[in-house]
């Protein structure tokens, strides 16, 4: 009786539940896509080859998992209090109809009930779905074939996990409401609706003066942040504090005075004050504010973290590419120190150990490289290196050939495309070679065919004692270096994404749940607006403008912040490598467009059919 | 003087078969431009249904309703919301002032939507508030407001855009007499300087006494029609209150 009575609710008042549903469906399929991230392709092929970053990034997972489903559970909790508002007259009216408290309460603890079970399997369904998703992203990122992994799975052992952690925060929930019910009096739930808020007449000069002074707020916190660069007004905490909390004041200030800011400069233009439903639209929008802007300066941070950490994490992601490719410019780089007898012949070596080179090499470069002596160069360096072979490295990587004045020593040899990996050096006039003495012998490898199989062939035959190179052998690998970077790319990536989407789900939900509340407080004001006459298109509109300013004032502002911070911490992960700042942006663009304009959509929707009164 | 509104055989029946409730019962009435006329009646006889048909806000089983030469009840969705906002004006005995608009945005919301021009708003606005006598209040919100003084205030909301027909749910429900006098002389001498027609329900005669036309409603069906001629205010209340004593115990729950 009591569970038909549970579940006909959550069926009736599946309007009511919707963002309540989306909310925890989105968080358990986070949850689950993150804790099977062993299960990722990227994951299973770092395992493969052994490499360290999979310990560390599962273990950091476990740890941050505690902090997203404490972040949850307070969401969810959130949430759960906002429908029990709802819900009053008709919690009062079961009571009022001699149900005992412990009853009701366990009419609520079984509707907790199923809508939990309800999200957990769509959270799980679509977590899968997104790991899926996630494992496409990672692997287009690596610019690796790796697509016969990609394959639908589901780990059970995450699922586990997943619905433990959310079991206990249902548990909390129902705990929660119980508690609630119990001390509720049945006088509160049946006036329920009656609250009514308080209004003070605000003068709305000192609006203007509020909004004047968080300007300056945020330009101060902005200009310490630009003047003392990310790493220095982070760590120090003489600039720190001020910094955190004058943005903190300014952005309080600024959704504190902003509506009484734009209605005092509306008010002087009265072909826009009076045109249509803006002056009740604005009305409105200021009458929240003092119940709002708390909520609102908090959502800006959740989504300043958001757009924060996950635009930086992909940035870093490219910044970490990028260095990868500058560390290992060709599929393979043999050397040894240069005999004084007689050069060492690697495809030789490699024909004695029954590899044939043209099978294994589609380009290969071998070259002599000599210690500089400064009296013949009359240049500071380590190594020299003849034109010929220096403009042979750089037009096998499409670079133009170097043309200018000899000897070149390069000013930020690091940085250099052809050599700059292997340490300082310079180039010199190929005749100048006979007067200096050799001192390595170099290999430079591009590899046929399949990359990694070709790689354990040659190296298997080249990379032992029976190969018999001379002292100074030893190698750089394109493929090994490139696995060591991508436990520190995953990494950032993974756990960037992860918090990164908790907040914004939590921002969302937060700014869902209280237009939706106040979009039903709204109901008998619309239905004034009705009988005024105003046509249905304008009073849906007026709901929809309001809803928007909810959700894009703070994302607004968040972006501004974001642009600044953006900019000093590119400059420090500059400093570790390029930074592409367009893909970073276009990666956080789409991620906040999807979980945010979903939030926004539902929420618009929902408070425009109750504009419509139906 | 022309005929403004014609309502004839208007019926409205609300559920159906054995369970059907006749609210209206064929009743005609008529208002001439200019005329202020109250609609009295026992709870239940049907005064409410019979303004909502008017009003728009319900749409009556059968009969016609013309106002200005045109049929109400043929009226649909936008075209309905046209003629609401441009035709007519509404006083509720719930005020219904928005709470979160000052009075005079209150007042000047309902231009706003009739799509007054921007410029004119101001002015409209203070002239009307000084015909009723809120011009004081008009930065104030309603919860700052007497009873009288929101009444008063949706009273201008209702006529500011100058509406064909003003229609009046028991504007004086919730006031004390004094506030009730107060709102009631203003109807008054609206309806006489600027010759705003006014249809207005009430079970209070007193309240009735300022019109100058009252229609009884029982049962769905017009009962009674009482002139006020060339009677003062206090006459017209004695022969209104005789008439309702004459209903016997039906409306003795009003006073």
């Amino acid at each position: 009786m009591f569970s038909k009575l549970a579940i006909r609710n959550v069926r009736r008042s599946f309007r009511d539940y919707g963002v309540y549903l989306l909310t925890l469906t989105f968080g358990v399929c986070l949850f689950y896509t993150f804790n099977s991230l062993d299960g990722q392709a990227v994951m299973v092929y770092l395992a493969q080859n052994g490499n360290p970053a999979v310990e560390t990034i599962l273990v950091l997972i476990d740890i941050f998992s505690v902090f997203v489903a404490a972040v949850l559970a307070c969401l969810i909790l959130y949430a759960d209090r906002f429908l029990l508002r709802r819900r009053k007259r008709e919690l009062g009216t079961y009571l009022l109809l001699g149900l005992s408290h412990g009853q009701v309460a366990r009419v609520l603890f079984l509707e907790t009930g199923a809508v939990g079970l309800l999200s957990l399997g769509a959270g799980l369904a679509l977590g899968t779905l997104a790991s899926l998703g996630l494992s496409a992203l990672t692997l287009s990122m690596f610019q690796m074939d790796l697509s016969q992994m990609l394959a639908l799975t589901f780990s059970p052992r995450a699922a586990g996990k997943t619905a433990v952690y959310f079991g206990l925060i249902f548990l909390l929930v129902m705990l929660f409401s119980g508690l609630q019910v119990s001390r509720s009096k049945l006088i509160d739930l049946l006036r329920g609706d009656r609250k009514n808020e308080e209004l003070k007449p605000r003068p709305l000069g000192v609006s203007v003066l509020q909004f004047a002074a968080g300007a300056v707020c945020l330009g101060a916190a902005y200009a310490i942040l630009l003047t003392f660069g990310m790493a220095i007004s982070v760590a120090v905490p003489v600039l720190c504090v001020p910094m955190l909390g004058l943005g903190t004041l300014g952005t309080l200030l600024i959704f504190r005075s902003l509506p009484g800011f734009v209605m005092r400069f509306v008010q002087r233009r009265p072909g826009v004050y009076f045109k249509g439903l803006n002056l009740f639209t604005l009305r409105q929008w200021l009458s929240r504010v003092h119940t709002t802007y708390l909520a609102q300066t908090v959502v800006c941070i959740l989504l300043l973290l958001a757009i924060g950490i996950t635009a930086s994490s992909v940035g870093m992601n490219s910044a970490i590419e990028s260095a990868a490719g500058g560390q290992a410019p060709y599929d393979l780089t043999v050397y040894s120190g240069a005999p004084e007898e007689e050069l060492v012949d690697l495809n030789q070596i490699l024909r004695n150990r029954m590899v044939d080179p043209a099978q294994v090499f589609a380009w290969e470069y071998e070259a002599v490289i000599y210690y500089n002596d400064p009296e013949v160069t009359r240049e500071e360096g380590w190594a020299a290196l003849p034109l010929s072979v220096y403009n042979a490295l750089l037009s096998h990587l499409g670079q133009p050939a170097y043309e200018g004045p000899l000897p070149y020593c390069p000013e930020n040899w690091g940085a250099d495309p052809a050599f700059g990996y292997l340490g300082s050096f310079l180039v010199i006039p190929d005749e100048m070679a006979g007067q200096l003495e050799p001192c390595w012998q170099i290999w430079f490898v591009d590899y046929a065919g399949d990359k990694e199989r070709t790689e354990q062939i040659v190296l298997a035959a080249v990379d032992s004692p029976e190969a018999g190179f001379p002292e100074g052998y030893g190698y750089t690998s394109r493929l090994e270096t490139w696995q060591d970077l991508m436990g520190s790319k995953i990494l950032a990536l993974f756990l960037g994404l992860y918090l990164g989407f908790t907040f914004l789900l939590a921002a969302a939900a937060v700014l869902a749940l209280q237009q939706l509340s106040q979009g039903a407080d709204n109901a008998g004001r619309y239905a004034v607006l009705r009988r005024l006459g105003a046509e249905e298109k304008l009073t849906v509109r007026s709901a929809g403008q309001q809803v928007a300013l909810a959700f894009f004032l703070p994302l607004g502002l968040a972006l501004i912040h974001s642009a600044v911070g953006m900019k000093a911490a590119n400059d420090l992960i500059a400093t570790a490598g390029h930074v592409d700042s367009v893909q970073s942006s276009v990666v956080t663009a789409v991620l906040l467009v999807l979980v945010y304009g979903g939030y926004f959509l539902a929420t618009a929707l929902a408070c425009r059919r109750m504009a419509r009164g139906r | 003087m022309s005929e403004l509104l014609t309502a004839a055989g208007l019926t409205r029946v609300y559920g159906r078969g054995a369970a059907a409730t006749r609210a209206l019962d064929g009743v005609s009435l008529s208002l001439e431009q200019g005329e202020f006329v109250g609609v009295m009646g026992p709870s239940g006889s049907g005064k409410t249904t019979l303004l909502n048909c008017i009003a728009t806000i319900d749409r009556p089983t059968s009969g016609s309703i013309v106002l200005d030469g045109r049929e109400l009840t043929g009226l649909r969705g936008r075209e309905l919301a046209r003629f609401r906002r441009e035709r007519l004006g509404f006083i509720f005995q719930d005020c219904n002032l928005l709470d979160t608009l000052t009075a005079f945005e209150n007042i000047a919301l309902s231009l706003s939507i009739v799509g007054a021009p921007a410029r004119e708003i101001p002015g409209r606005v203070r002239e009307m508030a000084e015909l009723l006598g809120i011009a004081d209040c008009l930065d104030k919100y309603p919860w700052q407001m007497s009873g009288g003084q929101q009444q008063r205030c949706a009273a201008a909301r209702a006529m500011v855009t100058r509406p064909a027909l003003v229609l009046a749910d028991e504007p004086t429900g919730a006031l004390d007499s004094k506030s009730a006098r107060l709102l009631l002389d203003r109807l008054e001498d609206l309806n006489r300087t600027m010759g705003a027609t006014i249809l207005m329900v009430t079970h209070d005669a007193f309240t009735a006494s300022c019109c100058r036309r009252v229609v009884f409603l029982r049962d769905g069906k017009l009962f009674l029609e009482l002139r006020r001629g060339e009677l003062d205010r206090r006459a017209f209340f004695q022969r209104l209150i005789r008439v309702v004593s004459d209903m016997g115990g039906e409306m003795a729950d009003v006073f």
